[in-house]
């Protein structure tokens, strides 16, 4: 990385700096520091020219480590990977280092993707991608470039115990109950059979029993039926067990609801009032936030004609 | 750019963005905007139309020019769909009346921004397609009145198949469901006219939503809550028409607790303020309609002063 300024630089002695012309009262005034501005005042005068050299390569590393959101030097520094011929593993080298500190920024997943995808080779991502999510279970770039990566290189195989042994450290990490959803239904040669569907309605009933009140299982549980075209009937052996011991998740609740909502609606008669009480009862004692959705949920079962 | 919208649309939120800004400052802001615009190069109108609209600051080094009529094709220098957005949200509520915008170019740009899939890349030659582009595609053409860079059945079908098993949507196909997404999708299919064809399940969508609410509002599943989610959430349920289903009283005492003593919102108590977040805090007690805010327009999130201007310049009330 240089420090040095660029004036002072023999290498750069060639190059006339262009300043930016933002008139005399620009609505964002310019609030850099001098080392960014003077990198930038040199960028542009090499961009201009459209100058493709080692020199220019490590200057834009330079300006986006002070700056990784500047869309235009990331797509300048892509062009480079092409005209130098760029060994791209030393590239992954310097996104590897810079993704340390900033795994949030949005660019820096995406100029990997770029990279990965003219290298065709995705042997690296999943370590690189195991490393961020170390770091931050819930990181959407990460997550969304693991797609990317298991589907473009068919790394279908460990994602499911990968997913597993995210969900043992936290059971409520949605994101790793959203990549499971994608591992078993997107994989373009899975067999959607009844087994499948057997399997990952008893695990969700499993992760449900250890953490009722988490809204993740529900919800995946919920999504998997819905899919595979199961009627939510299925669950009453199963909402009925967890009543009996005693739980009384908003979750178990409101899907209780929703089978009196589906008998009501199949069997063409009004709606059980044991659903109408359990509206009440969320209202006042479970869920007490969202009393005014149970009151307009309630209003809603009350309406189903008979 | 966008921070300057920020900045203005909290001033206007307030409703003292024509007392706080002078006559010179608004006139010179409106001359700034303009000469970030890229107009059509008719040396090169062939790679020219990938590249109009305008981008977010002058750093390319071209000289200031406000009342250009076309630009030299750089393809360093090259619009992006945020910005383009962002600039027009900006004039609308300095008040211009928009006759320096090129809409015919901006529309060309959005046209071959759009993707087979119906999502939009932000600018040109990039991949990074997602469902936040589809959002300011739709708020740029409706404000253009002119929608002819836009295949909205393609974008419909874009942003139903970004709903996951969750029923709320992701930033693209197979994503996470999310709240900025969720805004971005449901407020796109509004400026379309198409919520009844984007949404796979309205119903559950709206209780996805409302179980978002911790006292703020998280933006997904077994996350912390945050002052830009009450806005993103709470607006996106403005436009399924249920915003009335929140609890506000713990709403407002969680966005009350993210106000700093220096003045402005941070994303939680913890956090030290930022003009992001300080925004979505006015937007999100401008949808509780408290005393002292002016109104906002959640599909287009532009406070209601600008979305008057553009009734006015548009000729209807
Ligand atoms: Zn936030």
């Amino acid at each position: 990385m240089q420090t040095d300024s660029y004036a002072n630089n023999p290498e750069w002695e060639d190059v006339q700096p262009i300043p930016q012309d933002d008139g005399e009262n620009p609505l964002v005034p310019i609030a850099y520091s001098r080392e960014y501005s003077e990198a930038m005042d040199y960028f542009r005068a090499v961009a201009r020219v459209n100058e493709k050299s080692q020199r220019v390569l490590e200057l834009t590393a330079h300006i986006i480590d002070m700056n990784p959101a500047h869309y235009t030097i990331w797509q300048y520094r892509q062009s480079l990977l092409d005209a130098l011929k760029m060994d791209l593993n030393t590239e992954l080298d310097f996104i590897d280092v810079l993704a340390e500190e900033k795994s949030k920024n949005y660019q820096i997943w995406h100029h990997r993707q770029v990279v990965v995808e003219k290298l065709g080779n995705g042997s690296r991502e999943i370590a690189f991608i195991n490393k961020a999510i170390e770091d931050d279970s819930k990181n959407y770039h990460a997550w969304s470039y693991r797609q990317w990566v298991v589907q473009a290189f068919n790394l279908w195989d460990n994602e499911l115990s990968y997913v597993e042994d995210n969900l043992r450290i936290d059971i409520r990490n949605n994101s790793a109950w959203n990549h499971r959803y994608f591992v078993v239904f997107s994989r373009p040669d899975a067999k959607i059979d009844d087994s499948t569907v057997q399997r990952e309605v008893e695990f969700s009933k499993r992760m449900i029993k250890i953490a009722p009140n988490n809204g993740s299982s529900w919800n995946y549980l919920l999504g998997v039926l819905r899919k595979c075209g199961q009627s939510v009937e299925t669950l009453e052996p199963f909402l009925d067990e967890l009543s009996k011991d005693n739980i009384q998740s908003p979750h178990l609740l409101s899907t209780k609801i929703l089978l009196y909502e589906h008998a009501a609606q199949k069997q063409e008669r009004s709606i059980n009032d044991e659903a109408l009480k359990l509206c009440d009862e969320l209202a006042s004692k479970y869920d007490p936030i969202r009393s005014k959705y149970w009151g307009y949920r309630k209003s809603q079962l009350q309406a189903i004609s008979i | 750019m966008t921070l300057a919208f920020f900045c203005l649309g909290s001033l206007s939120l307030l409703g003292q963005l024509d007392s706080a800004v002078s006559e010179k400052d608004r006139k010179e802001w409106i001359d700034w905007i303009y000469a970030q615009q890229v107009l059509p190069d008719p040396e090169d109108l062939d790679k020219s139309r990938y590249t109009c609209g305008f981008k977010g600051s002058s750093w390319a080094g071209h000289s200031y020019d406000p009342q250009a009529t076309s630009t030299k094709y750089d393809p360093n220098d090259t619009a992006s769909i945020p910005n383009t957005y962002t600039a027009l949200a900006n004039l609308l509520l300095l008040g211009d009346d928009l006759s320096r915008v090129n809409t015919k170019a901006i529309a060309t740009m959005l046209k071959h921004l759009q993707q087979e899939d119906g999502s939009y890349a932000p600018t040109y030659g990039s991949s990074e397609t997602d469902i936040r582009f589809v959002f300011c595609a739709c708020v740029i053409s409706h404000i253009l009145d002119d929608w002819s860079g836009v295949d909205i059945d393609r974008a419909t079908a874009f942003i139903r198949n970004s709903q996951s098993y969750e029923n709320a949507m992701g930033q693209s196909p197979e994503g996470e469901a999310h709240g900025g997404s969720t805004f971005c999708g449901v407020a796109a299919l509004t400026l379309m006219g198409k919520l009844k064809e984007g949404l796979v399940d309205r119903d559950e969508l709206i209780k996805w939503c409302l179980a978002r609410q911790i006292s703020g509002f998280q933006g997904r599943p077994n996350k912390k809550e945050d002052t830009c989610y009450c806005f993103w959430i709470g607006g996106a349920l403005q436009n399924l028409g249920a915003f009335h289903l929140v609890n506000d009283a713990n709403l407002r005492s969680f966005l009350m607790s993210t106000q700093t003593i220096r003045g402005g919102f941070g994303k939680d108590s913890e956090s030290p303020p930022d003009v992001l977040h300080s925004y979505m805090g006015l937007a999100t007690l401008s949808l509780m309609k408290e005393p002292g805010l002016t109104e906002l327009d959640t599909a287009l999130n532009i406070p209601i002063a600008g979305v008057n201007h553009l009734r006015k310049l548009r000729g209807h009330q």
